[in-house]
């Protein structure tokens, strides 16, 4: 399949280990990435708190840029997923998109709403399939509990995602599954990681970051696995800050996810860049059980 | 078990902190037809199976906001959900209390701090005493001015967004999804007097805690969308004051810093959020991800076509008029 790649700003700067994550596991399936240097910056949840209609103008922009070329667009970040879509949305109403267009005509660009915005987790179980990613297998994560951690607008608000269950999803286990990892079940993979507050308030960022953590390790998790970078963030590169919120250590590696897929496709650590992350992710690795020999 | 009906399961939680004995759950197995509301299975439990168990309900008709609970996990209203769906998906149903509220006995709580954090939003209209409404009129509003607050007046005070919210969970200063939601209607109420002044208080007073997360708007049995309603909130406060939190500097200063390369640069923002001092404060975080991702300190490049970008700030990023 041929697809509009969106990478968004952190997987271009701070977390370009999602950047070579995502083109290894997009070649590995046969997925073409197709560029486009003139995405802008999505609004990050943070923009439109400051001016509504320019986030969504300049993601009508950015969906534009993919509905010239006759393509959909995927994203790697659950923000960036959420921005898009809710761009699309709001365009709906005729008030949004008559001063959007008032903006854009002029430059002689023009969005007709055709553009479906998809993130990699569900291209990977909705259009490659977990049958086929299972049957791509070569190194099984058996041995390995994964704790899936969403990334609230990814699923949220529901009736605006439109997409599986916002308080309730599995796709994200499924897939784990099928990489042959144990998905491990926790009321804090649904929840904020704490990231929108880092700037605000550290201390409540980081008390919620280590909640998180801590109920992914009270269940059982070896490693949390994470389809959006803004989490990442908050729980890989302010992991110290939530360990001293939460009172003890928590050394819980967190991968991207196409870093668990591309594990589990044969990828090596280096490839999907995990040397890069602040927690090390060597023990979660080492507890993957070697195939049996035949 | 009888044709049409399922065998449905519940675990539910026994609490009495006056007994000294800790928190329980206890089995319940009752065969209901799947549509049965939960509240009308808990009714049955207490009249058939066990009369000491404590639940607060009234209505029945997701009117008057008394049974929410936690069901499987999520904040739900017990006499809104059917048993047949949580049986279906989970294999059994486990209630228990609301969070982020303690525990008076089993399935009811203490709202007293729900109250006070509704009560500190000043939750009535404040009409200006220079035009009071003249005798025997009401006051109209334009079906226009209405429509920005359809949604809030539904509002029925259950508090199931309070037990679903992650901030109030983390930090007492936040007064919770309902309270906000209700303030931005009396912000954008044609009638009210108190804007500048409500705005003034919420910046610091909690606004900029609220994590986007959306979970209470799932969690509404009454579609109010309270987390849209504090986004809505946050860009008023901010043309009315200007960014006076740090919480507002960091959304005004986010769109700034796209502008100029079309996309984030993380150190200025930092600049922006923090202040020079602030920043200084972050460094030692800032070594210690710098040294796997020194990315974090480069500038951009500028996007192909940035010069769209600030035509498009240039057009929409005018300063309005803030009038209601």
């Amino acid at each position: 399949m041929r697809i509009a790649y969106y990478p968004g700003c952190v997987a271009q700067e701070s977390g370009k280990e999602l950047d070579m994550a995502t083109r290894w596991v997009a070649k590995a399936l046969g997925i073409e990435l197709v560029e486009f240097p003139s995405f802008s910056c999505c609004g990050s949840g943070f923009m439109d708190e400051a001016n509504e209609v320019l986030n969504v103008a300049l993601n009508a922009r950015n969906l534009a840029i993919a509905e010239k070329a006759g393509l959909d667009i995927m994203t790697v970040c659950s923000t960036c997923q959420g921005m898009l879509s809710l761009a699309n949305l709001r365009l709906g109403d005729a008030k949004v998109k008559a001063r959007v267009d008032g903006a854009l005509k002029p430059l002689g660009i023009e969005y007709r709403g055709t553009v479906k915005v998809k993130h990699l987790l569900r291209i990977l179980t909705e259009d490659i399939g977990v049958a086929a990613i299972k049957a791509r297998v070569r190194r099984p994560l058996d041995g390995l509990k994964v704790g899936a951690f969403y990334g609230c607008h990814l699923l949220r608000p529901g009736d605006e995602m439109q997409w599986e269950s916002p308080e309730e999803p599995h796709s994200f286990e499924d897939l784990l599954t099928a990489l042959g990892a144990s998905p491990v079940y926790y009321r804090g993979r649904v929840m904020c990681c704490g990231f929108p507050i880092q700037f605000v308030k550290e201390e409540t960022a980081s008390r919620i970051a280590g909640r998180q953590i801590d109920d992914a390790k009270a269940h059982g998790a070896d490693a949390m696995a994470t389809p959006c970078p803004l989490c990442h963030i908050s729980l890989d590169s302010f992991q110290n800050k939530a360990a001293k919120a939460a009172g003890h250590p928590l050394d819980m590696p967190v991968f991207h996810l196409p870093q668990v897929v591309g594990l589990a496709l044969g990828a090596s650590p280096e490839e999907l860049g995990l040397p890069r992350h602040l927690v090390p992710t060597d023990a979660a690795i080492a507890r993957i059980r070697p195939p049996a020999v035949a | 078990m009888t044709e049409g009906t399922v065998s449905a399961t519940f675990d539910i939680y026994r609490n009495d902190p006056t007994s000294g004995k800790a928190a329980y759950y206890q089995r319940f197995t009752l065969d209901l037809t799947p549509h049965t509301p939960i509240l009308t299975a808990l009714l049955r439990i207490r009249a058939e199976l066990d009369p000491s168990l404590a639940l607060k309900y009234s209505c029945r008709s997701a009117i008057c906001g008394s049974c929410a609970m936690q069901v499987n996990s999520k904040s739900r209203l017990a006499c809104q959900t059917q048993v047949g769906p949580e049986i279906e998906r989970h294999g059994r149903i486990v209630l228990e209390p609301m969070r982020n509220q303690p525990v008076v006995r089993d399935l009811v709580v203490d709202q007293e701090r729900f109250w006070r954090d509704y009560a500190s939003i000043a939750p009535h209209l404040i009409l200006d005493p220079r035009h009071p409404m003249p005798a025997g009129h009401e006051n109209p509003m334009t079906p226009e001015q209405v429509e920005r607050f359809k949604e809030t007046p539904r509002c029925i005070a259950c508090a199931a967004c309070y037990s679903a919210c992650p901030a109030v969970e983390s930090d007492p200063a936040f007064p919770g999804p309902m309270a906000l939601a209700k303030l931005y209607r009396f912000v954008v109420d044609p009638r009210d007097s108190a804007t500048q002044d409500r705005l003034a208080r919420i910046q610091p007073g909690g606004l900029w805690l609220c994590l986007r997360c959306h979970l209470c708007t799932e969690a509404c049995p009454k579609d109010v969308r309270p987390s849209e309603r504090i986004r809505d909130l946050k860009e008023l406060a901010i043309a009315a004051q200007g960014a006076t939190e740090r919480g507002s500097r960091h959304a005004v200063g986010f769109k700034e810093s796209v502008r100029d390369r079309g996309l984030l640069e993380e150190m200025k923002l930092a600049r922006k959020t923090y202040g020079l001092a602030g920043t200084l404060g972050q460094l030692g975080q800032g070594v210690k991800i710098y040294r796997k991702k020194p990315e974090m300190m480069r500038k951009p490049h500028p996007i192909e076509g940035v010069e769209e970008i600030e035509k498009i700030y240039e057009a929409l990023d005018r300063p309005e008029g803030g009038s209601k």
